[in-house]
């Protein structure tokens, strides 16, 4: 009773503020478009209310899209409604206020379908373009650079002079240059729009050149009048069995069989232990299977195949073209001609990247190793365990975040403390192992690999065998992005930086300190130095204990972008021997110019051959043998009677 | 007498330092040659240039008749041509016997597979047989070289050098840490050995060099200072200037 | 001369004694002649103990006589293995796939069994033809030339290179573990044409001879070995003793003054290591038989590395030491991960051996060197001396 009587009532308000309706009026000239849309349709009504500049409009096609919008059956008028338990509550579209709560049979829900909604949806950008709300504007700016539509050209043009957002406006304008190259009115904007992409280095920039330049294969006798990129010579831009296939499926030739086409077919045909009066058994040999479908094919039984006499005389009357889809000769030259200049800046830009990568692997070698170009440089000893040092450190690394939560706070504290209990691992394994094999540096070696062997089944013991992680605080995620082609992590940054710091230290050390005067004497006449009062046990301890602290240094970074296992020692080891070795043995320059050159060839390597590191690698470590033909004693060499035999 | 070894115009240096400038040195054959000079004079790399250990930088070392150049062959060739060295420290190889010593430098064919192959014969065990008498080692032929005493292990190299059937034969510092006695028998044996050969003998020993009596080259700061008799040149006021001066 | 060869070197003769009791020990006790008290796959043990054995005395020769710490004999084995491998392996598809052939109506063409193999065999890393290093893999001699050939050249122009630039001591070792690295990567790749690190397997089935037994077929094998390392053992005795081994000798303890004597060191130098790598890639090839399996991992440096400690432990310059040290550890290493050495229960922590073996391991291998250098092979020596 209550609803009949609302209804009435909102029956009698009807009149009044139909009067005032504007949208309406306008919806109510294209009823039946909108209150049954259709894709094809739908467009004169929808530019109707583009063009109409009513404020309500987009309020309006935002409801229709989403199925809220509801046609009254008795007068085709359109409402917003909304299902309550009482019944479809009507809101009116002009006014606003609700008008009546209704049986919903009476009215009638608009339900565009995918097609229409999508119409809706550009329709709707053009509005949300110029919305006063920034995140509107913004993801009307990304569906557009998503879909990437010639219609919104326009609208998009229209948005940007009145656009208030500095950044907004940017983006718009470089979007709008995108669409302007691909569906411009004229090759003239084209070309002009496309020259500006050639300064354009993103992705999406390359993207919009290559869809310009989108070509397909057409097959024809003699020329094309289709916009030609490049008729294609069989055997050298295109492969012999290519060009046929292409043939077969263009112009309906015959098909290549294969051997095992051949085979299937030929089994459907056996008669009596023979295939046209051949007996099988004969048919292990292919020309022989060929003869007998060829005999077939003359009794009809089996379609024609293509032989190579066939193949040829079709390659010799097709030309294979790759043509542009786009027709337009001046736009197509200038897209060309910009993309190779795009292809150059690339190139330039890899190149650049790719050198960023060789520092930042030249930075990881210098740390693991320049520990073992002291040890080694100073006191002859191979650390075969100095890859475990490495692994112990990371350790420490992850130990003190299972303490320290806050990953800056753990790392200021892993650093130090990874220093010192690699610092008293060396120190240990000097006093206990090392000091009695010193003049038998074979045996060292050995030793120190047996180390190794124990320190990495202690570690898979205590830690298990899977990875652990040693998660980098938050400033370090994420990576500097200077353009779409150059962009380096923070965390290689961070190692590349503590790299320098370490060159820095160590040279300080060696050259201005005291211990680095001691050290230096002992290297070069260990005999002479303790008759000076140096106590070379001394300082061959505290020099082993350095390297070792500085391999555990190295081990906390590289844990921050590598697994930590027990194994990632090993990993590192050859490589580090191998920068010593090429660098020059006791010498930190030297390190680093060995570190510096694996790196950049390594990362060379990768660059012709991106898809295997592992061939990198490989090359690496030939390219190294190689290297010590030529320089045995490593780029930065101790000259005369001090490099002795 | 021709000449069997001509260096001229050698020079080398280590990091800027001069160790063998411009020098010019001639042997004959037979002769006994001493060599003398203080420290740091250039002894060591004159040898080491000559048995091709060390590269000079510029000059020539021409050697035989047939005047063949040195310089860039390897040790061994240089070895196999007839030039034989001792070490200043006795380098025999300890973990072997005294024969075993012998028997690797006598004048055989030296190419790997030859040695495979290699019988003994009666020659060669009358040769070692006869070096062991010459350098006072008969007894010990059986015994390990590292048993040996430091001058019987001198002898050994020396008699390592003349199994070798050299005709040069360099020697360093052949009479250090030995007793008087045994610097009585090295001078014969040196002495010996000069009557076929060329010797060259390096010694800071004044007394030792007085009596192997030959003449006597001065070296100093790279190249050559004074040449002569023992007398001669040990009254050559630039001698005595470098040996007692600066 | 033979004879005053083995007059001269009686180890030699206990050697070959001990081996063939041995040898015929195991024979007797084996499941094949019917005793059964020793196990088919511990005879496949014992068969590849000998084939390390042959491969450390190698070592030995290369390491302990002539001074060469080579960390790059094990790639050489591995490449032995590859070889033979790479035959075993053609051969047994080349047996399955012309059956499953012959099911078809038509008889298949030669192209078409040759697909099939290649498919069958290199399927795994998604490729369908013959790699050209496989030209020679359907004929067993040719492979069982490349046993030879491939290890001895690679050792050759490796080692020319190395001796040449006289490299010496450590950076050698270095050299050789990179050298080897170099080849564990490349053969993990799947392009490399070995299959990748699926490596080749099914190695144990040796065609032509499924009918027999594999008690049968490992005591085979088992004898091959046995053979092998016997007569490596006297070309490594016989090339050791007289002068050639007086002259290997002083090279590892003087390799200055060698050449001051005239000797062309890299010669000897360049003559002991391709030597040793063929000997090397021999045991190679008879082990991987006997495992059944081989991939890259088994060639990576760790080996080589293993095979210095066998040779370390056992006594570097003597050659039976090399040979009791690897048989030692080996089986001891195979006894202690495979679960047979009893854990140790400490109440508050359980040593569990399968766990603790490679610390026993590393821990031993330092005491040994700091307190043993003679290794095993000293205490025979000082047997010997008490004895006479």
């Amino acid at each position: 009773m209550i609803r009949i009587f609302i209804m009435v009532l909102a029956l009698m308000c009807l009149p009044p503020t139909a009067h005032a309706q504007e949208l309406q009026s306008l919806l109510q000239d294209h009823q039946k478009s909108i209150a049954k849309p259709s894709r094809k349709t739908v467009g004169p009504a929808l530019a109707a209310l583009v063009a109409s500049g009513l404020s309500n409009v987009p309020e309006f096609l935002e409801n229709w899209q989403a199925k809220e919008v509801y046609s009254r059956k008795d007068d085709g008028l359109f409402f917003y409604g909304v299902k309550s338990t009482d019944g479809l509550v009507l809101t009116d579209i002009d006014a606003k206020d609700v008008v009546a709560t209704v049986d919903p049979k009476t009215a009638q829900q608009i339900k565009p379908n995918g097609g229409v909604r999508k119409e809706i949806a550009s329709a709707l950008v053009q509005f949300q373009l110029s919305d006063p709300d920034l995140t509107r504007r913004t993801g009307a700016v990304d569906a557009i650079a998503r879909n990437m539509a010639g219609s919104m050209l326009a609208p998009l043009m229209g948005s940007i002079d009145n656009e208030p957002d500095a950044n907004l406006k940017a983006r718009k304008e470089k979007l709008a240059n995108y669409l302007n190259a691909r569906f411009g009115a004229n090759s003239e904007d084209r070309i002009a729009s496309i020259e500006k992409i050639a300064d354009d280095l993103s992705v999406d920039g390359r993207a919009i050149l290559s869809q310009i330049l989108a070509t397909k294969f057409e097959v024809t006798e003699g020329a094309t009048k289709a916009n030609l990129a490049a008729t294609f010579v069989v055997g050298k831009d295109i492969s012999r069995s290519e060009a046929y296939d292409l043939l077969v499926s263009e112009k309906g030739l015959p098909p290549v069989l294969s051997d095992n086409e051949l085979r299937l077919a030929l089994e459907d045909h056996v008669e009596g232990g023979k295939i046209a009066g051949i007996p099988i058994a004969q048919l292990n040999d292919l020309t022989k299977r060929n003869t007998v479908y060829d005999a077939l094919v003359t009794e009809g039984l089996v379609p024609e195949r293509a032989t190579d006499a066939s193949i040829d005389a079709a390659l010799n009357r097709y030309q294979i073209h790759n043509v542009f889809l786009e027709q337009d000769r001046a736009v197509t030259d200038a897209a060309v001609k910009a993309q190779s200049s795009v292809q150059t800046r690339v190139g330039v830009n890899q190149f650049f990247d790719l050198s960023l990568d060789a520092v930042s692997l030249a930075s990881i070698y210098f740390l693991a190793a320049v520990g073992l170009a002291i040890t080694f440089g100073v006191m002859g000893v191979i650390n075969m365990a100095h890859g475990e040092f490495i692994m112990m450190g990371a350790y420490t690394g992850y130990v003190v975040q299972q303490f320290v939560p806050n990953y800056t706070a753990s790392l200021i504290v892993a650093l130090p403390l990874a220093f010192i209990v690699t610092f008293a691992a060396g120190v240990a394994m000097e006093r206990l192992v090392i000091r009695w094999l010193y003049n038998r540096p074979l045996e060292t070696l050995l030793a120190t690999f047996g180390i190794s062997i124990a320190l990495q089944q202690l570690a898979k013991n205590i830690f298990g065998t899977q990875a652990r992680p040693l998660t980098s605080p938050g400033w370090l995620d994420g990576a500097w992005i200077i353009n779409d082609v150059v962009q380096i992590s923070y965390i290689r940054i961070a190692i590349f930086v503590l790299a320098l710091l370490f060159l820095g230290l160590l040279l300080f050390i060696l050259k201005k300190t005291r211990l680095g005067l001691e050290v230096r004497a002992v290297t070069q006449n260990p005999r002479m130095a303790a008759s000076m009062g140096i106590n070379p046990d001394k300082i061959k301890m505290m020099t082993f204990g350095l390297g070792s602290g500085i391999a555990g240094i190295a081990g906390v970074a590289i844990g921050l972008f590598a697994k930590v296992t027990s194994e990632m020692g090993s990993d590192y080891i050859v490589q580090s021997f191998m920068t010593v070795v090429v660098g020059g043995v006791g010498n930190v320059w030297g390190t680093l110019a060995g570190a510096a050159m694996i790196g950049t060839f390594q990362k060379g390597v990768e660059w012709l051959n991106p898809s295997n590191t592992l061939a990198a690698q490989t090359y690496m470590i030939l390219f190294i043998i190689l290297f010590i033909q030529f320089r045995p004693k490593g780029i930065i060499a101790l000259k005369g009677r001090a490099a002795g035999d | 007498m021709s000449t069997l070894l001509e260096l001229s115009g050698v020079s080398v240096s280590f990091d800027g330092f001069k160790a063998i400038n411009n020098l010019a040195f001639q042997i004959a054959e037979p002769e006994m040659r001493a060599i003398i000079g203080p420290n740091g004079a250039g002894k060591t790399t004159f040898m080491d240039i000559i048995t091709g250990k060390t590269t000079p930088d510029e000059g020539h070392v021409l050697w035989g008749e047939k005047s063949i150049n040195l310089i860039g062959k390897s040790e061994s060739m240089i070895a196999r041509e007839g030039i034989g060295r001792k070490f200043q420290k006795p380098t025999v190889f300890e973990n072997q016997t005294v024969r075993e010593n012998l028997a690797m430098a006598l004048k055989n064919p030296r190419g790997p597979f030859e040695v495979l192959l290699y019988r003994k014969s009666t020659e060669g065990a009358a040769r070692i047989e006869a070096l062991a008498a010459e350098i006072n080692l008969t007894e010990q032929l059986t015994r390990n070289a590292g048993e040996l005493s430091h001058g019987q292990k001198q002898w050994l190299e020396i008699g390592m050098l003349l199994a070798q059937d050299p005709r040069l034969l360099l020697v360093d510092e052949p009479a250090a840490g030995m007793t008087v006695s045994e610097r009585g028998k090295t001078t014969e044996i040196l002495v010996e050995a000069a009557k076929t050969r060329a010797v060259v003998v390096v010694e800071h020993d004044m007394e030792f060099v007085r009596r192997l009596n030959c003449k006597v080259t001065v070296l100093h700061e790279g190249s050559v200072l004074a040449e002569g008799s023992i007398d001669h040149v040990t009254q050559n006021p630039e001698v005595i200037d470098v040996y007692l001066g600066r | 001369m033979r004879k005053s060869f083995f007059a001269e070197n009686p180890s030699v003769l206990w050697f070959l004694a001990c081996l063939g009791l041995f040898t015929l020990g195991v024979t007797v006790l084996a499941e094949a002649t019917g005793a059964g008290v020793i196990s088919t796959s511990f005879v496949k043990t014992l068969g590849k103990v000998l084939c390390l054995c042959l491969i450390a005395i190698a070592m030995d020769v290369v390491w302990g006589y002539c001074g060469i710490l080579s960390l790059g004999h094990f790639a050489f084995f591995g490449i032995g293995g590859y070889a033979v491998g790479m035959w075993l392996m053609y051969a047994r598809t080349e047996a399955i796939v012309t059956q499953n052939l012959a099911e078809r109506t038509i008889p298949p063409t030669p192209t078409e069994i040759n697909d099939a193999i290649a498919t069958q065999i290199f399927g795994v890393v998604g490729s369908t033809e013959f790699p050209m290093i496989w030209a020679f893999s359907h004929s067993l001699a040719l492979q069982l030339l490349l046993v030879v050939l491939v290890p001895g050249l690679l050792a050759l122009v490796f080692g020319w290179l190395a001796f040449r630039s006289r490299v010496t001591g450590v950076y050698l070792s270095i050299l050789t573990q990179a050298m080897t690295l170099a080849l564990a990567l490349y053969l993990f790749q799947n392009d490399s044409g070995l299959r990748g690190n699926n490596g080749l397997s099914g190695l144990q089935n040796i065609p032509g001879f499924e009918a027999i037994p594999q008690s049968v077929i490992s005591m085979a094998f088992f004898w091959a070995s046995a053979v092998a390392l016997g007569l490596g053992y006297v070309l490594f005795a016989r090339v050791l003793s007289g002068k050639m081994g007086s002259v290997i000798r002083a090279i590892r303890d003087g390799e200055a003054r060698v050449r001051f004597l005239g000797y062309h060191v890299e010669s000897y130098k360049l003559f002991i290591f391709t030597l040793t790598a063929v000997v090397a890639g021999i045991a190679g090839a008879l082990y991987y038989p006997q495992a059944g399996i081989i991939n890259p991992a088994e060639v990576a440096p760790i080996a080589s590395i293993y095979l210095a400690v066998w040779v370390a432990i056992g006594g570097r310059g003597r050659l039976y030491g090399a040979v009791i040290g690897t048989a030692f550890v080996s089986l001891l290493s195979s006894w202690f991960t495979g679960g047979g050495a009893p854990n140790i229960n400490l109440g508050f922590y359980t040593i569990q051996w399968t766990e603790w073996w490679l610390v026993l391991l590393g821990v031993s291998f330092v005491a040994v060197t700091l307190f043993f250098p003679g290794g095993i092979g000293m205490i025979f020596e000082k047997l010997k001396r008490n004895a006479s």
